[in-house]
């Protein structure tokens, strides 16, 4: 039995590069993404774009998404998407909408005086945004982030079923090919719990670092 | 130099200000505005600065206008002195605001809070702070709303006595407030505003020997 496993566990541990790389460069996109849709929408003129694109991306199944960047992107482009591409525009657009949201709660609940404050300072507004407003959301706003990623992580595991060889495909693969679900399963669960207690842990130490309390 | 001609302002079906025209042009002087709460001081004041726009009427104004606002707004995420010099070094370089802002610290005796958070700090102490960061970058006018409100009697006389300091440079300072002890004991002038009009334009002389006389406009 524990043979079995310990054979498992290295078979699954070659999906854990694609996740890796699938949860890490979705991350980045994200949290560009979601700073940029969440800035963006104070434009007038960009507001009803970016809030249309966002409800669109949260009010539709992420598998139909991967599936339209797979196999209708490609098409209507006429250049072929790789599974790694295609999970990467998925999930890094879905999270962007939801970091959106989120950000732009954070964003609201500070008081509008800060905003003031720094325009009658004759800060310039790209500076506003970065030393004096999405410094305090993000403090306010991390443990609601590192959900999100926490997310993200397990929401790679969609990318098997376009056939991408992440933690969930050779678990899989490995189930079919031995017969045996219980086994596989268990230890590609073990991997994600993992990876998850890992950014968990991450998350509490950003925010004892970042966001002491200072008594406000 | 500040001139307000015919300013109104209507929010939802209530007048916030109406038909306002002033003018502040002494240097070195300190303008009250007085009246009940819901006057429109602060509005004006607002108007003045830039923060909110009049539906009618023009506001001109010449250098550069701080606001010290009634909840300081300090950044909580800064300490002390990193809120003073945060907006002067894209202005003065940083070395040169940071002397500047250490100077505005020792004057305002707050030298040794110049780690410290906004949130470790008394309402007084982040008025000062305000002030401070508010004169870091060298104002021509100085727009106060409410300074003294939420303060001890102690810290009022402490922002009088740097109120009285900042006027001596030059600035010109306009003070929002209905407290009109303070007001009476600050300023060369009191503009006194009622369901947002202006209502009385006093010197000295008027209130000087008896304070009531303000009180009658209210």
């Amino acid at each position: 039995m524990i043979e079995n496993f310990s054979h498992y566990a290295f078979f699954i541990a070659d999906g854990l590069r694609l996740t890796l790389i699938l949860t890490v460069c979705s991350l980045l996109f994200s949290l560009i993404g979601g700073i940029a849709f969440a800035i963006l929408r104070y434009q007038y003129w960009l507001r009803f774009a970016i809030d249309g694109f966002v409800s669109v991306l949260r009010g539709t199944p992420m598998i139909l998404q991967l599936n339209f960047f797979y196999f209708a992107v490609p098409g209507l482009l006429g250049l072929p998407i790789d599974i790694l591409t295609a999970g990467i525009c998925t999930l890094g657009l879905n999270s962007s909408a939801y970091v959106a949201e989120i950000l732009r709660g954070g964003i609201e609940s500070l008081p509008k005086g800060q905003f003031e404050a720094a325009k009658t300072l004759r800060i310039p507004t790209w500076l506003i945004w970065k030393d004096i407003i999405l410094p305090q959301v993000f403090r306010n706003e991390l443990p609601t982030l590192v959900n999100e990623y926490i997310t993200i992580l397990k929401d790679t595991s969609l990318i098997s079923t376009l056939g991408g060889m992440d933690l969930m495909r050779r678990s899989q693969t490995l189930a079919a090919e031995k017969f045996d679900y219980f086994g596989p399963l268990c230890v590609a669960g073990l991997y994600y719990y993992v990876l998850i207690l890992v950014v968990t842990y991450l998350g509490k130490w950003a925010e004892k670092r970042w966001c002491h309390d200072n008594n406000r | 130099m500040i001139t307000i001609v015919e300013l109104s302002k209507v929010l939802g079906d209530r007048t916030v200000l109406k038909d306002i025209s002033l003018e502040i042009v002494t240097r070195g002087s300190i303008v009250g505005l007085a009246g009940p709460s819901g006057s429109g001081k602060s509005t004006l004041l607002r108007c003045i600065q830039g923060l909110d726009e009049g539906d009618t009427g023009t506001i001109y104004g010449l250098g550069y206008k701080g606001f010290l606002f009634q909840d300081f707004q300090l950044f909580p995420h800064m300490s002390v002195l990193e809120n003073i010099t945060y907006a002067p070094i894209h202005v003065l370089g940083e070395l040169d605001a940071e002397n500047n802002a250490r100077q505005l610290l020792r004057q305002l005796n707050l030298e040794e809070f110049a780690d410290v958070f906004p949130g470790q700090l008394s309402g007084g102490q982040k008025q000062r702070v305000a002030l401070a960061r508010a004169l870091a970058m060298h104002p021509d006018t100085l727009l106060c709303d409410e300074p003294t409100s939420g303060l001890d009697v102690v810290s009022i006389q402490d922002v009088v006595r740097i109120l009285q300091t900042v006027k001596k440079t030059g600035t010109i300072l306009v003070i929002a407030s209905h407290d009109l002890e303070f007001l009476s004991s600050i300023a060369d002038r009191i503009v006194i505003l009622k369901a947002g009009q202006i209502v009385a334009d006093l010197m000295p002389q008027v209130w000087k020997k008896d304070l009531n006389v303000l009180k009658q406009y209210y």
